[in-house]
């Protein structure tokens, strides 16, 4: 096999730039635009200011950015670089953000649990700033005036009738110490962060230049395509590949693993040559699981409760299924080996770990891999897990030629890290004033993986005396991974569903009664607020509902209350009000977008999603069957922010867990009748 | 090999194909116009909306054979600086979260405003509901499709001939 590369010889100028860690190991030879000016811009011809892994200043006055923590849609690169722009005082309109190619010296990588903002706040502060004080120093050497006297703003220097831009002192800036503890603005004194500003990536996207993982074209790459097992345990114990190789642009088939590869001259021809294959499958030793089976073995699982203290005893119990990322963008990977390097373009959420991982499969160096994270049509803790990557490299290895993995949407669907199902047991006890004594939670999870189960148990949000959970799981082939909030998906909804049921039967309104025992005085405002907003208590035409729920963890607090109407054909979400208090709000707007995303998502899995497995693999298949909110689906939202000076909090996670809760509890006001399980079938 | 002629954002392009590949992959393999998503290849995401001729169209379920000699306009070709008011009106209310469906909700919007420049709710979701946002900003899509009717006459559209 051979093939013609149009841009073999940019890919090699620029693998050896970034081996020998110059200035310009960042630049990237991709179609991105941004990338494609710095690399042949003007930056090469004079000097850069790079004092540190987060930011250059070139000759031309612009603003690099250097962004570590991949985007898979909750604006990373926007926020990050609105952060480090803060500090250094640079006009924002300047600023240009570059994806950081996958190295150590950037620390964690990662975006997972609502992390990117709160471990990056610090570090990218004080990058800006240590920018801004070399530059001020610099200027303040040249006019003979003590540091103090000059201040940085909008990429300027300023000193009385001194001026200069920062470009012009970027050279001497270059020459001074990178200062160890530079001195943090005032947040009253921000002008960036806090202000609501617009995705970096907006307009490349609305345009369609935007360059997301199946958009690569840096490389001329063969597509791939592979045929897996349907069971979690198969194999494809035999193949016949004549009529694939029959069709046109086919130019191998071959097995890997448990499956088959189809390489492509188009991503068409290895979907087609892959239907074309004739396999049998050995289903291995788990072809008979189902979710009925999974879901008896968890509820045998759940013990007798003891004897319970003196008072009104609440029961319940409740069942999630699995649920797939589903994300738009559906798993691929761009890899080409040669010359004892490997380069990479994945859309992962964990560019640092795959580093290691990638060296050892594709048998290079470490320091001879390069992992280029292109933009990511979504991530939900999908792409937290590399078998994918790990995928193409076996693939690129036996090719020998560029290659791009382009999973289907069948098999993102069938092929995913799940969210785990989980049963509930919950038991609560009030005293004869109503309030909750005692507090008793056993969960079993589906599927092994620590971080995947409810982790939050025993820190409800209440003072409700004596609290305990206690979890276990039961093993299925089924895998599984963390699914956007993890634990608090599913403890999310279990948890404010059942407080909402104790409510009731203290006889009380449910949000007065929530009051009653949330000790957080920002969870007590949210929630405060929150009714209000909402006409908490207000009548509501007949048949529909209100319902609350609270939610906290990752820094942030978000409270929902939803309307929902019952209708012939289900259920209609009507109106949506939420309050979220993240502590400094980085992107206002980028705050009530995840409010927004996250509460379609947790509304989608109260209503629609879920994964069932027959015959020890999974049923559905694309967005058909795994079904997902659609515009005609989606509540009007209010989004109230609460202002705040705390630290900034997690957003990616915290619209999500409530949801659910607050839509099963507006039901339960609708029609007073409690569903249980998720998603919800109306009786 | 099979060759066919069509228009792709105004311009003449042939493409060297078997007739039975979608128009999706002749766009982003062959044309590497790569702003129409893949998202499902089984007509039920809606990332791969295209216009042909007057009409939105899932380019994963339309065969090359079938636009051959037609009009076929991309988000690349839907204005020539991102002027056009849905992509104006996008990001002036910064709809785009990961925003690889964007592009299809912005063609399946241009076809809606064609047909009606003043579309009301149940329009919005009768038109709109075949594109899935797996981040889920419809509300903003619903408010910027409303902007871009309001505030920019449809005038200014690359309509290509």
């Amino acid at each position: 096999m051979s093939l013609e590369s149009v841009s073999r010889r940019d890919v090699l100028r620029v693998a050896a730039v970034a081996g020998t860690g110059l200035v310009l190991g960042c630049r990237l030879a991709s179609p991105d635009s941004h990338a494609r000016n710095l690399s042949h811009g003007e930056a090469q011809d004079g000097p850069v200011f790079e004092p540190n892994a987060w930011l250059k200043v070139l000759p031309n006055d612009d603003v690099v950015i250097v962004v570590a923590r991949p985007d898979i849609g909750q604006g990373t690169r926007t926020s990050m670089a609105m952060i480090v722009a803060e500090e250094l005082g640079v006009d924002w309109r300047k600023v240009k953000v570059e994806q950081a190619v996958a190295d150590r010296k950037y620390g964690p990588m990662g975006v997972g649990g609502s992390a990117s903002v709160r471990g990056s706040y610090a570090p990218l502060r004080r990058a800006g700033a240590a920018a801004r004080e070399m530059l001020v120093a610099a200027a303040a050497a040249k006019w003979g005036v003590e540091a103090s006297a000059c201040r940085a703003e909008n990429g300027v220097v300023l000193s009385g009738d001194n001026k200069l831009a920062f470009a012009a002192l970027a050279a001497d800036a270059a020459k001074l110490p990178v200062p160890a503890n530079p001195t943090l603005k005032d947040p009253a004194a921000f002008t960036i962060i806090g202000k609501r500003t617009s995705r970096v990536d907006n307009r490349d996207v609305v345009t369609g230049r935007a360059v997301f993982g199946l958009d690569v074209r840096a490389v001329k790459a063969f597509r791939a395509a592979i045929l897996r097992p349907r069971c979690f345990t198969g194999r494809i114990s035999e193949f016949d590949d004549t009529e694939a190789r029959k069709v046109e642009g086919v130019r191998d088939v071959f097995q890997l693993g448990t499956g088959v590869v189809v390489i492509g001259d188009t991503t068409h021809a290895a979907f087609e040559g892959r239907k074309r294959l004739k396999t049998t499958e050995n289903p291995g030793p788990a072809g008979k699981v189902t979710s009925a089976s999974i879901r008896e073995a968890m509820r045998a699982a759940i013990q007798p409760w003891p004897e319970a203290p003196e008072g009104k005893v609440v029961e319940a119990t409740f069942e999630l299924p699995f649920l797939a990322h589903a994300p738009m963008e559906p798993q691929n990977c761009t890899v080409w080996i040669h010359d004892g390097v490997c380069e990479i373009w994945a859309p992962t959420q964990v560019p640092d770990s795959l580093l290691g991982q990638a060296a050892r499969a594709a048998e290079v160096a470490p320091d001879k891999v390069t992992i280029h994270v292109p933009l990511i049509g979504g991530g939900f803790g999908r792409r937290l897990v590399s078998d994918f990557a790990m995928e193409a490299i076996e693939i690129a290895k036996r090719v020998g030629d560029p290659v791009q993995l382009v999973w289907s949407r069948d098999d993102d669907t069938r092929h995913d890290y799940y969210r785990p199902a989980s049963h509930h047991a919950l038991r609560a006890v009030l005293d004869a004033s109503g309030k909750p004594i005692h507090w008793r939670h056993q969960y079993i999870q589906a599927g092994g993986r620590t971080n995947a189960g409810p982790y939050r148990a025993e820190s409800l949000d209440y003072g409700f005396g004596s609290v305990e959970a206690r979890g276990g799981s039961v093993a299925t082939p089924v895998p599984t991974g963390a699914w956007r909030s993890v634990g608090h998906s599913h403890t999310g909804f279990v948890y404010e569903a059942f407080v909402d049921e104790l409510a009731t039967a203290a006889g009380q309104d449910p949000v007065a009664f929530r009051l009653a025992h949330i000790e957080d005085p920002r969870l007590r405002k949210a929630l405060e607020l929150c009714a209000e907003k909402a006409n908490w208590g207000s009548k509501l035409p007949n048949g529909r509902g209100r319902g609350v729920a609270c939610f906290a963890d990752y820094g942030s607090y978000c409270v929902h209350i939803v309307e929902a109407t019952m209708t012939k054909g289900g259920v209609k979400v009507n109106r949506v009000v939420s309050t979220v208090d993240c502590g400094i709000a980085i992107n206002p707007g980028g705050v009530e977008q995840q409010i927004l995303g996250g509460t379609v998502d947790g509304l989608s899995c109260a209503l629609r999603a879920e994964i069932t497995i027959e015959n020890g693999g999974v049923v559905e298949s694309s967005y058909r069957d795994f079904e997902w909110f659609r515009m005609k689906d989606a509540p009007r939202h209010e989004i109230h922010r609460i202002e705040s000076r705390e630290s900034p909090g997690g957003m990616g996670e915290v619209g999500v867990p409530g949801a659910p809760a607050a839509l099963a509890n507006a039901i339960f006001a609708a029609t007073g009748t409690r569903y249980r399980n998720l998603p919800i079938r109306l009786a | 090999m099979e060759h066919f002629e069509l228009k792709v954002n105004g311009q003449n392009v042939r493409v060297e194909a078997s007739g039975e590949m979608p128009l999706l992959w002749v766009l982003r393999d062959k044309l590497n116009l790569c702003g129409t998503k893949y998202g499902c290849g089984v007509g039920v995401c809606g990332s791969c909306v295209v216009l042909v001729g007057e009409f939105a169209a899932r380019a994963c379920m339309v065969p090359l054979k079938q636009v051959a000699g037609k009009s076929v306009l991309t988000i690349e070709g839907l204005s020539k600086t991102g002027d056009h008011p849905l992509q104006r009106a996008w990001m002036e209310l910064d709809v785009p979260q990961c925003g690889y469906c964007q592009a299809g909700q912005i063609m399946a919007a241009a076809a809606l405003l064609r047909r009606k420049p003043n579309p009301t709710d149940a329009d919005i979701d009768a038109a709109m509901s075949d594109v899935i946002c797996r981040c889920g900003t419809y509300d903003r899509i619903r408010s910027a499709i409303k902007l871009a009717a309001q505030g920019a006459p449809g005038s200014e559209e690359e309509v290509p001939a």
